[in-house]
């Protein structure tokens, strides 16, 4: 196994950890537990060599062999007006705008449909779109969650780094690297320490009174590592937390020799407030800091009855406490302070079992790989650096999985974030490798990956079969790709395309998250009601949906319907529900609501008659002209009073619920 | 996420499933069909079950055993005192090792034939005692408030995991076509500390969220129709939509089912406010939950309510008492008298009501009621007169749906430290009332990252020595 040798020239370093007492032995693997496809090296795979004018790109000699070899045959291509609605979702999650439709449509040019990918892939919408996939993976949000669910002010930072990151087509491998370590890289690049906020982006568990300082360690520690196997190895690593793994090779060893890497980090705030700000914020807590210390200092000396006074005094002014000044939210190490790793039995941190350093899971390396003392320096950087070896086996198809399921709406292996033996097997393994060593090969980078699986074939099927019923009989899940997969539009997507086709979409890219208003009953389900300031400037309420605030006690209830994940866990892949709350949301919220009447508005001012609004209307929100059938459908609704506004409101609201609006074919 | 689902799918959703796409069948059957696509079709539980619908009185904040259903006349004696060593150690938020052993001013008596000890701060409950069920030997694993009522709610200590109405409606589906399977009712003072990922569906699909009635002229989001749209315009708007989408692949199931979720809606919008409408219940009812009383007509309406959801065929209702600080909770860390005596005041009659109104309509046994908090309270003081979280013994009921009335179970030691006899951790207490609503705490499970998640995370004992 390449990946192993590789492994052992890096941890060469081999120390005497081993003999000295406390310290848990080397785990051992049977040759049965090693054999489990995911951690077997790539192979080196060639497309099956298939002549035949439909690959366009090598994915499809894949796709097409699989298909053969299972009697199937592909669907025809999609139209123009079907195809750049869909890659337009799929790339910027916005409704592509009728003159860019119309100009698609009429492009003569044979390289009409490669012009428009790469029009699609050089825009910074391109990054708002696709951060969106990763920020669900690795749980981002911009407070605590827990009973304070404090704000994260300055969290928006690392969503901006993750849209630059994928706009400049940032290799892969940097990417995480700054994630994992860019502290360690550089601490005074500013870039680096905001992308090793990374390692903070879990929930995080605040007290009042006792603080329980090694139960909140141990959770943090748990956040930071779990992370790394779900959403990067695609193992998972956190149910060997409380025991040896049930299903995968994983020891509980394995699990804390990973949590040695993080054993020196801390959180580390840097201050990036305006002197103004400072002195504000100063003129805010000075007072408060002085009574709670008089008070702290009265309580030295009170008596029982008394403390208790000062107890809840000192409460309530906490409570008054303004949010903290706006800084990055870096890690660093602070080798002093290293918290000694233990295997916990059960996962418990007063359990407290052998002591273990750090090292990768031993499945993947030589038995008898040496662990390096948790005090080495760099110690995230090591980590990163095996996590994006070339030869991990896990890294990159976990990415190219990624890839290909937001493309296609399924992975290659369905269960994104585990690939190890509850997780599915791969539809098409060779395919998954070719994608994977194509992926490090050129160097990580995206947009590559993108162009190859947009420009094929198989991508640009219709979403409906001639052979529909055999094929469906055959495979009823479409894991061949004898069509493509309708989809629904993601909650993001849904607000997003209402706000374009209305008008209102501000496009301003970056910054400060923004707090909308909402229902004031809302805002009484939050502990801490104070923090929920809605954003001054109105205009900044219409902004893209990503630069909304991820507040984990309050998730909007349009987000919510529409399957937005918690943010608590990492998610892998969203659901596509259909429920009743989604069409309360829809037909009477305020979100809709608002946005129909923007949108009747905009019919009237752009066009004066009743069937040129219904044909402009039919453009934005579906991507084409009325049907005959439809026109005729919204005569009748609107003849009865075409002037009336409210009318044009209500039929603008069912353009935002029908299914050619909400749905991607 | 499909793939999840598909474990958990029964075979007729998988017979159905097969259809999909086949667009030879006519519309009228394919909606037919997509009804019975609807996530929420009522399901068969796992074996016979005792109990229909759940009610969950969240006595959030937590109320303290040693003040209500667990009397320690040894803590009386000792009040003043340091914890006498013999009783061991436990964690605590404020209570330190200067603490002193805080005595109640409350005084118990037998009710009910069982002659299960009530203390008088709840003369409404005394009357309900044979219909009771008393846990005192509860236990749970966190001392503070958001982790506590995390694995109360969710038997996990962290957010993120379905709450126990998903789970619920996740394994049985909804009775009532025109409600939400799970409803939660929060306290209008404000939320408890665990915040809206206390009541959520975690990682089950988002058709499992609750529906969160609140107080105010609004109770449900979006179930009213925008101001200035007539019902007639909004009848007009629906058979447009239909109309559009029938033209669009209308035999398409997936666009069958979203057509199905909208007519279900309509169904909730017109039918549900019914519901609401206090007012067509007797007088006689009303003053039962003390509806119209300052003190108890908020929570004496929100348990009125409970009880017409139940009715309706709702499955989960959650009626939230505490919320919006320690003053306005059981969180009596301070004056522990003078809290409780509050928090009694606002929802003995309300509940007890509810109980007796569930037995009189014949609805209790297939009911269950659950009352109780995240945790108890210290035997020793806080603050002078108020007392310290305390997740090591405390107390809870569960009334209806199969348990045994009448009966105290568990025990604490003699100053209300620690469960020590029959004791049940939160996951028993998942097990056992899951078991009653027939299903079993591992069937009912949902693969998630690799790992078979279920309620009860780790095996919980099915009690079975409280059940009928």
């Amino acid at each position: 196994m390449r990946f192993i040798a590789a492994i052992a020239v890096f941890t060469g370093i081999a120390l005497a950890w081993e003999s000295v007492d406390g310290f848990a032995p080397l785990p051992t693997y049977k040759p049965a537990e090693r054999k489990h496809w995911a951690f077997q090296p790539r192979g080196a795979v060639k497309p099956p060599a298939l002549r035949d004018p439909w690959v366009r790109t090598p994915v499809d000699a894949f796709v097409l062999d699989a298909l053969r070899k299972n009697g199937l045959a592909p669907a025809p291509a999609a139209d123009r007006i079907t195809l750049i609605r869909r890659l337009t979702q799929d790339l910027h999650g916005l409704p592509a705008t009728p003159q860019e439709v119309a100009a698609f449509v009429n492009d003569r040019s044979p390289k009409a449909y490669e012009n428009l990918v790469e029009r699609l892939l050089a825009s910074p919408r391109y990054g708002e779109r696709w951060a969106s996939h990763w920020l669900d993976v690795v749980r981002f949000a911009e407070s605590d969650g827990y009973e304070y669910d404090t704000h994260r002010p300055d969290a928006w930072r690392y969503r901006d780094y993750v849209i630059h990151s994928l706009n400049s087509d940032k290799p892969y491998n940097e990417f995480l690297k700054e994630q994992l370590a860019g502290d360690e890289i550089n601490p005074d690049n500013e870039t680096l320490t905001v992308a090793s906020g990374f390692n903070r982006l879990g929930p995080l568990r605040k007290n009042a009174g006792n603080q329980e300082v090694a139960s909140s360690r141990t959770e943090v520690l748990t956040e930071m590592t779990n992370i790394v196997g779900g959403a990067l190895l695609g193992v998972t690593l956190g149910c060997a937390r409380c025991h040896d793994h049930k299903f995968d090779p994983i020891r509980q060893s394995d699990y804390y020799r990973m949590q040695g890497y993080f054993a020196q980090t801390q959180a580390h705030d840097i201050v990036v407030a305006t002197p103004e700000e400072r002195a504000a914020w100063k003129a805010t807590v000075d007072p408060l800091e002085k009574e709670m210390t008089d008070l702290r200092r009265q309580m030295r000396r009170a008596t029982e009855e008394k403390k208790g006074e000062i107890l809840t005094k000192l409460e309530a002014l906490d409570e008054k406490m303004p949010l903290p000044l706006t800084a990055m939210y870096a890690v660093r190490n602070e080798p002093k302070d290293m918290t000694p790793i233990h295997i916990l039995g059960r996962g418990d941190y007063r359990n407290k079992g052998e002591r273990v350093g750090m090292r990768p899971p031993g499945v993947l390396l030589e038995d008898g790989t040496p662990e390096m003392p948790a005090d080495s320096a760099k110690p995230r950087t090591k980590l990163a650096e095996w996590v994006i070896d070339p030869a991990n086996p896990l890294t990159a198809r976990v990415y190219v999985n990624r890839l290909w399921q937001n493309h296609f709406g399924q992975g290659i292996v369905t269960t994104p974030n585990d690939f190890g033996r509850m997780g599915t097997k791969p539809t098409h393994p060779e395919l998954l490798d070719f994608l994977a060593n194509r992926f490090v090969e050129g160097g990580w980078k995206l947009k590559p990956m993108h162009r190859m699986i947009l420009l094929s074939s198989a991508y640009r099927q219709a979403g409906r079969s001639p052979l529909e019923k055999v094929a469906a009989e055959k495979d009823p899940d479409n894991k061949l790709l004898w069509k493509f997969n309708k989809r629904r539009l993601s909650a993001e997507e849904i607000r997003d395309a209402m706000l374009a086709v209305s008008g209102r979409l501000n496009e301003k890219a970056g910054g400060r998250s923004v707090m909308v208003s909402i229902d004031p009953e809302l805002i009484k389900d939050l502990k801490r009601p104070q923090y929920w300031q809605p954003t001054k400037d109105k205009t900044e309420h219409d902004r893209r949906t990503i630069y909304l605030i991820y507040k984990r006690n309050l998730i909007l209830p349009f987000m919510q319907v529409f399957d937005s994940p918690d943010t608590l866990l990492s998610c892998a892949r969203r659901d596509q529900s259909t429920h009743a709350p989604q069409a309360l949301e829809l037909l009477n919220g305020k979100v809709s609501n608002d946005l129909a009447r923007s949108l009747a508005g905009r019919l009237f001012e752009e066009r004066k008659t009743t069937p040129s609004r219904i044909d402009l209307a039919w453009r934005l929100t579906a991507g084409r002209a009325p049907s005959i059938k439809e026109t005729a459908l919204a005569l009748k609704y609107l003849g009865e009073a075409p002037e009336d506004r409210e009318v044009w409101k209500e039929f603008a609201l069912t353009l935002f619920n029908m299914n050619p609006f909400l749905y991607v074919n | 996420m499909a793939e999840h689902i598909r474990y958990n799918r029964n075979r007729r959703e998988f017979l159905t499933d097969c259809f999909c796409g086949t667009g030879s069948l006519a519309f009228a059957s394919m909606m037919a069909k997509a009804e019975r696509y609807n996530p929420l079709a009522p399901k068969p539980p796992h074996f016979e079950a005792k109990a229909k619908s759940f009610i969950f009185l969240f006595q959030a904040g937590g109320p303290s055993h040693v003040e209500t259903f667990d009397p320690k006349p040894l803590l009386n004696k000792l009040s003043g005192q340091k914890r006498p060593a013999e009783f061991g150690d436990v964690e605590y938020q404020n209570v330190n090792a200067n603490s002193r052993l805080l005595g109640t001013k409350r005084t118990f008596a037998r009710y009910g034939q069982g002659g299960i000890e009530i203390s008088d701060l709840l003369p409404h409950q005394q009357k309900i005692a044979d219909d009771i069920c008393v846990l005192r030997g509860m236990y749970g694993d966190m001392v503070v408030h958001s982790a506590a009522q995390y694995q109360l709610m969710s038997g996990r200590v962290i957010p993120g995991f379905p709450a126990m109405g998903s789970w619920i409606a996740y394994g049985l589906g909804s009775r009532a076509d025109n409600l939400p399977a799970y409803v939660v009712m929060p306290d209008p003072h404000g939320a408890p500390e665990a915040g809206q990922p206390m009541y959520t569906n975690g990682f089950l699909p988002a058709v499992y969220q609750p529906a969160m009635f609140r107080a105010g002229k609004r109770p449900v989001l979006n179930l009213e129709l925008p101001d200035g749209v007539t019902l007639e315009r909004r009848r007009k708007t629906m058979e447009l939509l239909r109309a559009i989408n029938e033209t669009n692949n209308g035999e398409d199931t997936e666009f069958a089912a979203r057509m199905s979720a909208y007519d279900t809606a309509f169904k909730m919008q017109t039918e549900a406010p019914e519901v609401f409408d206090l007012a067509s219940e007797p007088q006689e009812t009303r003053d039962l939950y003390g509806v119209g009383k300052p003190d108890t007509d908020d929570y004496g309406r929100r348990c009125l309510l409970a009880r017409r959801l139940v009715e309706k065929g709702v499955r989960f209702v959650c009626v939230v008492a505490g919320g919006g600080g320690a003053e306005t909770e059981w969180d009596a860390h301070s004056d522990v008298e003078k809290n409780h005596a509050r928090m009694a005041s606002l929802t003995d009659r309300p509940t007890a009501a509810l109980v007796m109104d569930l037995k009189r309509r014949g609805l209790l046994d297939s009911t269950i009621v659950l009352w109780g908090g995240e945790f108890g309270r210290s035997p020793e003081s806080e603050r002078g007169s108020g007392r310290d979280h305390h997740n090591t013994g405390f107390s809870m009921w569960v009334a209806g749906g199969g348990f045994k009335g009448g009966m105290a179970y568990g025990a604490t030691d003699d100053i209300g430290l620690k469960a020590v006899q029959d004791t049940m951790h939160f996951r028993d207490l998942h097990a056992t009332v899951l078991h009653q609503m027939g299903l079993s705490q591992d069937q009912l499970s949902y693969l998630h990252q690799g790992r078979r998640e279920r309620l009860t995370e780790v095996h919980g004992q099915i009690v079975k020595a409280i059940l009928a």
